[in-house]
């Protein structure tokens, strides 16, 4: 029976108002709070008119303090106030030209089955891993250096390296590598935990998505933000390797989620009992389906 | 538990009768403690307060309104301005955010009245005298000291300004104290909401079915205690300073003027969302209802709301760029600045969502709703611009600046409150108000916030500074401000309509009916107005939309939630 989707019942667990046979029992009017307010208001009135006032404050304060204590103590103060309960029928006033035909699958959202949000999470820790190999690959082959790409990176958080020369960005420098490992880890985790929660979108081609239209997407962001972000790596990046580097991050990225197994979504439970149970029916053709 | 037989029902309770003399309904007023009353004290409370702010308002356009104007004199304009910011702030959107939270909170959880409803009682009257207070100045700190008249230090009221050596007489201490004890109330009501939601939620009711409403003032509750409270501290150095010869801020003594902006912007900015995030939440409950569908993504619109209560707390420097924070810390600031943008682009793109494919109603709490959803875009994009370091080291204290805050302020926050006004007016009074006079109301509100607001950021591109007290012909400003003080003689006949139809439908609005928008939430299923126990049974639900549930059982929500 669905009618008891808000039902109404007698409160058990609240001290303050209890609701009996006779009524609803709530706290008595009080002059007391007004009284303790004023008080305070005119002790602090005092410092700007006259001390007077802040006597008077202090005696409305002392008053209001002990009404307000004589309120509560050694019991809260109520008053039952009857009640009458009057059912009416609770209808909508918009008509229906119309009325859908309802089924199990009316309301669904789709898809039933997706990757949890640390599946991109984990691909982006490894795609973060597996973009070192390209990015190092370009320092070797265009400064002979292993710490170029690296040294690059740092300087987009070092005012004082903003002009500094090639050479010294191919040297290894312990502080630049550790500014480029922080800001290259937090990047990737923070592209993995967007990915992961953009996955509900396109659950089905990991690979595709993370490899190809996400590395586009991502440099076509940063090519018109960079000069922003950080001039020194936008005068000296060179895009086609770095589109190269993206790809690798979103091809072992795609495929780290690809190896994550689906977890299902609230609007699974919305399914069939047989199809849930596996008796009957396939998520597959499901899923295909228009809400 | 029991469960009555007609369960497809509503309370349709009468409030019990009372003796309705003067002194009576005066002295039920006085002492009332109910969550109902309280929250109609302070909507009516700030609502004087609007009113008085925007009667000085008005003067400050009037007097800018052509060049070389004497229409007030400078000393009387610098309290003017300074008056109008605290009093805006402090005694017309904390109170009426304060007065819809009280009135709803409870009812949209399913209880009976706030968990301290005598705390409630107690901070809603201290921040009453403390407006008092304010405005006291007026009187008491010429008539009895003889050293100037009311606050004129801005609404900041920046360090050494406020030195007793360049603010002698006592004007600077009524508006610190009026400040102070107003933080006291708000802390108050912040405590009683934020525990009322926490503790005293109907059966059923999960922290994931709450109405993003409440969701939006648990936050906002938090909010207003990590802000409030280093105010009241800077406040009470302050106070220290002036009366004990303490040297906080006093420059010249080792003190540090910047301390007090540090201070007063952690309050200061953060206060802007615990103002807009209850804009926010009016949002969350008319769009949907407006647009005859739940709310889209729900679980996002939470997140992104406590999302907003923490990156709020980090963006506060973004007023100080132009004090010489350093590469560091201004990288750090536009950066936080500028990924708040993030969690709010959620909410606008959710009701936007929210709309896509409804079928809209364009009732006049919508239109309000529409307007706010684009005025409160534009609002984040001059906020954008302004975040950015360099931009903001150009247009700072400048009308560029002012235009930028009230967009957020008026067209974002008073914008929702007009909504909220038109949406719950009928539960709370039990009238309809008037939908051909709302709609001049809005039509009226909208023209002339749009003439003032948007011809407002052109003067400050050109320079023209904030606090200015009169500008030279030759500046160019003048036929800008001209079009910017027309349009303030929009807005204010827009009050008055607002404030008309207010107070006509009271008496001869059209009977509301306990549900007379279609809606889905707990208070609507109540009488309009709700008995003073609100329930005479409470509820029990089983999912977001639990009138929806009773209306469509053949399709219940519960069946797609978890």
């Amino acid at each position: 029976m669905r009618n008891d989707e808000m039902t109404y019942g007698e409160e058990s667990g609240s001290r303050a108002h209890v609701h009996s046979a006779e009524g609803v029992a709530l706290p008595v009017p009080t002059v007391w709070p007004l009284v303790l307010a004023l008080g305070v208001s005119l002790v602090i009135s005092g410092m700007v008119t006259h001390w007077v006032i802040s006597a008077l404050g202090v005696i409305l304060v002392g008053r209001g303090a002990v009404g307000w204590f004589l309120e509560v103590l050694p019991h809260e103060h109520h008053a039952t106030v009857p009640t009458v309960v009057e059912v009416i029928p609770v209808v909508s006033t918009r008509g229906i030209r119309a009325h859908p035909a309802v089924d199990e699958k009316h309301r669904k959202l789709l898809p039933i089955e997706t990757f949890s949000v640390w599946a991109g999470v984990k691909g982006g820790i490894v795609g973060g891993i597996a973009m070192i190999v390209p990015a190092t690959g370009f320092s070797l082959v265009r400064f002979h250096s292993l710490w170029y790409a690296a040294n690059l990176l740092a300087a987009g958080g070092f005012v004082s390296w903003a002009g500094e020369s090639n050479e010294f960005l191919s040297q290894f420098h312990p502080l630049g590598l550790l500014a480029a490992f922080g800001i290259h880890a937090l990047t990737s985790l923070l592209v993995g935990l967007l990915y992961g929660a953009m996955l509900p979108m396109f659950p089905r081609v990991p690979i595709l998505t993370a490899g190809f239209i996400a590395p586009f997407l991502w440099t076509g962001l940063l090519h018109s933000a960079l000069a922003v972000i950080s001039p020194i790596l936008n005068d000296r990046i060179d895009w086609p390797w770095f589109v190269a580097s993206q790809i690798a991050f979103g091809l072992v990225c795609g495929f780290v989620v690809n190896l994550q197994v689906k977890v299902r979504t609230p609007q699974f439970r919305a399914l069939p009992f047989s199809v849930r149970a596996g008796l009957e029916g396939d998520l597959q053709e499901t899923e295909s389906e228009e809400p | 538990m029991s469960t009555i037989p007609a369960i497809k029902g509503v309370d349709e309770t009468q409030a019990t009768q009372r003796a309705r003399t003067p002194g009576g309904v005066i002295h039920e007023w006085l002492t009332t403690v109910d969550h109902k009353k309280i929250g109609i004290l302070y909507i009516t409370y700030a609502l004087i307060f609007l009113v008085i702010g925007g009667v000085e308002a008005t003067m400050i356009r009037i007097q800018l309104a052509v060049p070389d104007n004497h229409f007030v004199s400078p000393q009387v304009y610098n309290r003017l301005f300074t008056m109008h910011g605290t009093t805006m702030i402090f005694f017309v959107a904390m109170p009426i955010v304060f007065g819809f939270g009280n009135y709803l909170v409870p009812i949209m959880i399913g209880a009976r009245d706030m968990a301290f409803p005598r705390l409630n009682a107690f901070s809603f009257w201290i921040s009453a005298f403390a407006g008092v207070l304010l405005y006291f100045s007026y009187l008491g700190a010429s008539g009895l000291y003889a050293a100037g008249s009311a606050p004129d230090v801005g609404w900041f009221a920046y360090a050494p300004l406020t030195a007793k050596v360049f603010s002698p007489g006592h004007s600077t201490d009524y508006w610190t104290l009026a400040i102070l004890l107003s933080g006291v109330g708000s802390i108050g009501t912040a405590l009683n909401i934020v525990t009322t939601t926490l503790c005293m939620r109907c059966p059923g009711m999960k922290l994931s079915r709450m109405p993003l409403l409440v969701w939006i003032y648990l936050v906002m509750g938090g909010l207003v205690f990590v802000t409030i409270s280093p105010l009241t501290a800077a406040q009470i150095m302050l106070t220290l300073d002036r009366y004990l010869g303490s040297h906080f801020f006093d420059t010249q003594a080792g003190g540090s003027a910047l301390l007090w902006m540090h201070f007063f912007w952690i309050f200061g900015h953060p206060e802007v969302y615990v103002l807009v995030l209850p804009a926010f939440a009016f949002m969350n409950e008319i769009v949907p209802v407006f647009s005859r569908k739940a709310i889209f993504g729900y679980p996002a619109m939470v997140a992104a709301s406590v999302c907003i209560g923490f990156i709020s707390l980090s963006v506060w420097a973004h007023h100080m760029f132009t004090v010489g924070m350093g590469a560091a810390g201004n990288t750090f600031f536009v950066f936080a600045t500028m990924v708040i943008s993030v969690p709010t682009g959620i909410k606008i793109f959710n009701w936007l969502a929210t709309m896509w494919g409804g079928r809209l109603i364009f009732a006049t709490p919508m239109l309000f709703s529409i307007a706010f959803l684009f005025q409160f875009l534009i609002a984040g994009l001059t906020g954008i611009i302004l975040a950015v370091a360099p931009f903001d080291w150009q247009l700072h204290n400048t009308y560029f600046v002012v235009a930028h805050f009230h967009y957020v302020i008026v067209g974002g926050i008073l914008f929702a409150l007009f909504a909220a006004f038109y949406y719950w007016y009928p539960k709370i009074v039990g009238r309809m108000m008037s939908e051909k006079i709302g709609k001049w109301h809005f039509w009226l509100f909208v023209i002339g916030f749009h003439l003032t607001f948007d011809f407002m950021h052109i003067p400050g591109l050109l320079g023209m500074p904030r606090q200015i007290y009169t500008y030279e012909a030759d500046r160019g400003w003048g036929t800008l401000n001209l079009i910017v003080t027309i349009g303030v003689l929009f807005q204010a006949a827009g009050v008055l309509v607002f404030v008309y139809n207010l107070v006509r439908s009271y008496y001869v609005g059209k009977m509301a009916g306990p549900d007379p928008w279609d809606a889905w939430t707990l208070e609507w299923s109540t009488s309009s107005p709700p008995p003073d126990y609100n329930f005479a049974v409470l509820p029990t639900v089983k999912s977001r939309r639990p009138l929806w549930d009773l209306k469509h059982p053949e399709d219940p929500d519960s069946d797609y939630e978890l």
